[in-house]
């Protein structure tokens, strides 16, 4: 018995092989994509794990040991740990909160929500820790020039929580307000006409059957956390995390394998929040109804419950809005905290310089962002819709790459391509696949999201009259599925562009990139010339995307239906 | 909203046109050929990116060499001189403490090459066999913010002791000495000037003092001068950099018992690509005119070349006590040094 069912599982293997052998262009394209997500994800991963256990020839945990074994080592774990559930706690319920406002309370400026969701993902990841200093640092606006604070003090565990918080949490309203909208009203309703109250309701109904969502997003958060670079960089003072340690001690100090056996350590928390995520959270859904929902909700008016969130949301809109001004502001201001008189000398500076990092920047994300596109809907494709060996692989390590902090591939890639057969570091090309493989999950992910609502037998269909798997993917799935590719266009230019955890172990003096040019700046104290290139980068990011969108919609897709 | 963001636009291009225009230069047509058409040269440069930046433009005009550079700490360009030594991709590390040239000297990251413009230049500013030369000289000190010294009712410290005492705990910036050469030279002044047990103790309660380890020597100050640190450990010429770009509340001293000193030092990069434009470069920056470059830009370093005329902003720390700085064995025990320091203060919890 068990002997037939091995043989006929066996058939059937050989038989999706023979199909795969039978269609040339469908067996290049597996191989294309299963060697790059081999040698861009799997192999920097091994490289790392090999240079964290080998020493002199022998395996060797040692570096381990002075890990655990340091205190100064063990806190720094504990910090990233520490910072990372409290952002994901506060950056969670500020998502929600916003969510809900947008959801469920009648109020105006909700287009605002969205636009303050956009922000972070348009702009340099420390933007928004450069403008906490200028606001609450010794000599920050708000601290000494309102408060006449003299002894603020920003950096630090605070400082981090604060930025970090305020930089992730439109990560939780984005997938929260999707989930609010998709809660039957009647469900709700029902509660009510009972006799429930609405803080009952709110309480026994609404959040119990927000809860996955809810870990969801916290967990998803969490992961940003700890992989986070610019924000600690930037403002962690002497409050170390791991993700900033890897480079300072890799690069700063030259312990290569220090460093990879630190990065081995974070790569394990934020896998392990990912499968949490994954496999376990994710996979719970309390969504009441699958399709369109009945009717639209009854918003909720009463004052004494719109009125208090309406202040808070504003408030925080406000503070998030005010952040992401001071920075062009601070691109005029002659010295801050110093001297606030209006002047160009920071533009003329960065003219001097030279614009070569920020053409170089938009020409290698230009680069990357359809090569990413495209090559995320192949493999939400063949995820979704091909049966072939090493599929599972392909999706397990492409979803993976989320999860792999950015300071950690780009360690990788640094022990990977710089000497051996593939040499690829100060190259253009490491770059772009450094763009590549951190745009393409969310890309994939979009990718996937959309084809499962899609009914294969109208691909099917198109098989079955003799089409190629090229032909079925060009011109049934890809145009189904168009509203997705330019999603991920647009998601994996911004990307792209900001960039910074990953890139700057790679960048060289023949490709340097704005991300690390903004860096280099803040940390030779430059905030104004920082506040140049920051501002450059948010408007070229702008242009473009404005861009994608205008094509987009001469092509008869509409623009709204362009998410980041 | 989208009103808003092409107007901000619109504004944004004006403005760069017009930062562009103000600081154009007549292009200047190469007449003749000159020695270095067709080459192209890869720059690691520790300079102050001004500096930097203007000194390759120079250099391009004259030599007609092409040259990509990118500005990094001194320890960086070390690590990253070193990281990349299988496949190099740059020729020349261009500013920099020697101590940090020592070290790679050390471990034969650094080509041999003496240019004839080295031989006016003192045996003590230059390495033996050539492979790093000295373009510079710099001095140690303390810097202050005067308003946060005078609203607490204190005074600048004057010795490397008194950055000790309480008031100044936690805030104290300097960079770490694993990443900026001008924080390993801090250490090993204090080193030699008080033996290496005693300095190692120093080291550690200076570690408690210690608000923040910045990635570049040179940042320390400016946050002193910006008010967002209080006491810095940098180099004098960038305080008074400075303070001339209008940080008016920056202060400072040279540690009244003698204070150490840096070599900036310019080095070939062993089989780096591009050998023979690099060359051309050394004897360019060993020239009296590529030193007296730095002082248009706030670089007031003394300089090597003794045809070369100092800054005369440099001449106010004329008179400042110099320690008998042994660069060789302080470049050779780098490494021992920084694993010591962050060893020791790595098992120190920072107290926060």
């Amino acid at each position: 018995m068990q002997e037939n069912t091995r043989k006929i599982k066996i058939k059937a293997e050989i038989a999706t092989m023979k199909n795969v052998i039978r269609d040339p262009i469908l067996l290049t394209t597996i191989i294309i994509v299963l060697s790059i997500v081999t040698l861009f994800i799997v192999i920097p991963l091994f490289r790392i794990m090999g240079s964290s256990f080998l020493f002199e020839g022998g395996v060797t945990m040692k570096y381990y040991e002075a890990i655990f074994t340091k205190a100064y080592n063990r806190l720094i774990i504990k910090n990233t740990i520490k910072l990372g559930l409290t952002v994901s706690l506060l950056a969670t319920s500020i998502g929600f909160l916003f969510a809900y406002a947008s959801a469920y309370l009648k109020m105006k400026s909700k287009r605002l929500f969205d636009a303050i969701a956009i922000l972070p993902i348009i702009s340099p990841p420390f933007l928004i820790a450069l403008s906490a200093i200028l606001l609450f640092g010794r000599t920050g606006l708000i601290t000494r020039g309102l408060l006449g604070i003299r002894d603020a003090e920003i950096y630090g565990f605070k400082g981090l929580v604060l930025v970090q918080t305020l930089t992730f949490f439109p990560v939780a309203y984005l997938v929260l307000s999707g989930l609010l909208k998709q809660i039957d009203p009647s469900v709700e309703e029902a509660s009510r006409s009972l006799g429930a109250s609405r803080g009952q309701v709110f309480r026994t109904v609404t959040v119990p059957l927000m809860a996955p969502g809810i870990a969801n997003a916290a967990l998803l958060i969490f992961i940003q956390s700890v992989a986070d670079f610019g924000n600690p960089m930037v403002i962690g003072g002497n409050y170390t995390t791991m993700a900033a340690q890897i480079y300072l001690q890799g690069i700063g100090s030259l312990d290569m394998s220090g460093a990879t056996a630190l990065a081995m350590i974070l790569v394990v928390i934020s896998v392990f929040a990912f499968i949490i995520q994954k496999y376990y959270v994710g996979k719970k859904s309390y969504i009441t109804v699958t399709g369109k929902i009945s009717r639209a909700r009854q918003l909720i008016d009463e004052p004494h419950i719109v009125k208090p969130v309406q202040i808070l949301v504003i408030l925080i809109s406000l503070l998030v809005g005010m952040m992401y001004i001071l920075v062009p502001i601070g691109s005029f201001v002659k010295l801050w905290g110093v001297n606030y008189s209006l002047t160009l000398d920071h533009f003329r500076y960065v003219m001097d310089l030279g614009i070569k990092p920020i053409l170089d920047t938009t020409l290698l994300a230009v680069i990357a962002t359809p090569i990413t596109g495209i090559l995320a809907m192949v493999i939400a494709f063949l995820t979704v819709r091909r049966r072939f060996p090493g599929r599972g692989y392909m999706e397990f390590t492409t979803m993976l790459a989320i999860a792999i902090p950015g300071t950690v591939i780009g360690l990788g890639y640094i022990l990977t391509f710089n000497t051996g057969p593939l040499v690829l570091t100060g190259t253009a090309a490491i770059l772009v696949i450094a763009f590549m493989i951190r745009s393409m999950p969310v890309g994939i992910r979009s990718g996937i999201a959309a084809l499962q609502q899609i009914d294969p037998s109208i691909e099917e269909a198109a098989s079955i009259l003799g089409a190629s798997s090229q032909k079925v993917f060009t011109s049934v799935t890809l145009p189904m599925i168009r509203p997705a590719f330019f999603s991920g266009l647009v998601n994996s230019f911004a990307r792209s562009m900001t960039l910074v955890s990953t890139v700057i172990f790679l960048v060289s003096a023949r490709w340097n990139l704005l991300t690390v040019a903004i860096m280099a700046q803040i940390d030779q104290g430059k905030i104004g010339v920082a506040s140049v290139y920051s501002t450059m980068l948010i408007v070229i990011v702008t242009i473009v995307i404005s861009l994608i969108r205008f094509v987009v919609s001469r092509l008869g897709v509409s623009a709204d239906d362009i998410t980041l | 909203m989208k009103r808003l963001f092409s107007l901000l636009l619109v504004l944004m291009m004006a403005l760069t046109v017009f930062a562009g225009c103000a600081s154009d230069e007549p292009a200047t047509p190469a007449a003749d050929a000159l020695p270095g058409d067709g080459l192209e040269l890869v720059v690691y440069a520790g300079l102050m990116e001004d500096h930097a930046i203007l000194a390759m433009r120079e250099f391009e005009k004259e030599t007609g060499v092409k040259v990509d550079m990118v500005r990094m700490s001194g320890g960086e360009i070390f690590a990253r001189i070193k990281a990349e030594k299988e496949n190099p991709s740059a020729s020349i590390w261009y500013g920099g403490g020697a101590l940090t040239f020592i070290q790679a000297k050390n471990e034969e990251l650094l080509e041999n090459y003496k240019s004839p413009n080295a031989e006016a230049i003192p045996a003590n500013l230059k390495d033996a066999d050539g492979a790093w030369t000295g373009i510079y000289s710099g001095y140690l000190g303390i810097e202050g913010n005067k308003k946060w010294l005078e609203e607490n009712g204190l005074e600048l410290p004057k010795t490397f002791d008194d950055l000790l005492k309480p008031e100044f705990k936690g805030n104290i910036v300097i960079a770490h000495p694993g990443s900026s050469s001008t924080a390993y030279n801090f250490l090993a002044t204090v080193i030699q000037m008080k033996g290496e047990e005693e300095g190692f103790k120093y080291l550690q309660k200076f570690n408690k003092q210690v608000r923040q380890y910045t990635k570049s020597g040179s940042a320390p100050g400016r946050m002193v001068g910006m008010g967002e640190a209080p006491i810095a450990i940098g180099f004098l010429h960038d305080a008074i950099k400075y303070q001339k770009e209008g940080y008016e509340d920056l202060i400072f001293t040279a540690p009244e018992e003698g204070t150490g000193y840096e070599i900036g030092a310019v080095g070939i990069i062993k089989n780096g690509p591009d050998q023979e434009a690099a060359k051309l470069f050394v004897d360019w920056a060993l020239s009296k005119e590529a030193q007296e470059l730095g002082q248009t830009v706030g670089s007031y370093q003394f300089l090597t070349n003794p045809d070369a005329n100092p800054p005369e902003e440099a001449m106010q720390l004329k008179g400042t006590i110099l320690i008998d700085y042994d660069f060789v064995w302080a470049g050779n025990q780098r490494q021992a040094f920084i694993e010591k320091f962050m060893e020791m203060t790595q098992t120190e919890l920072p107290t926060e």
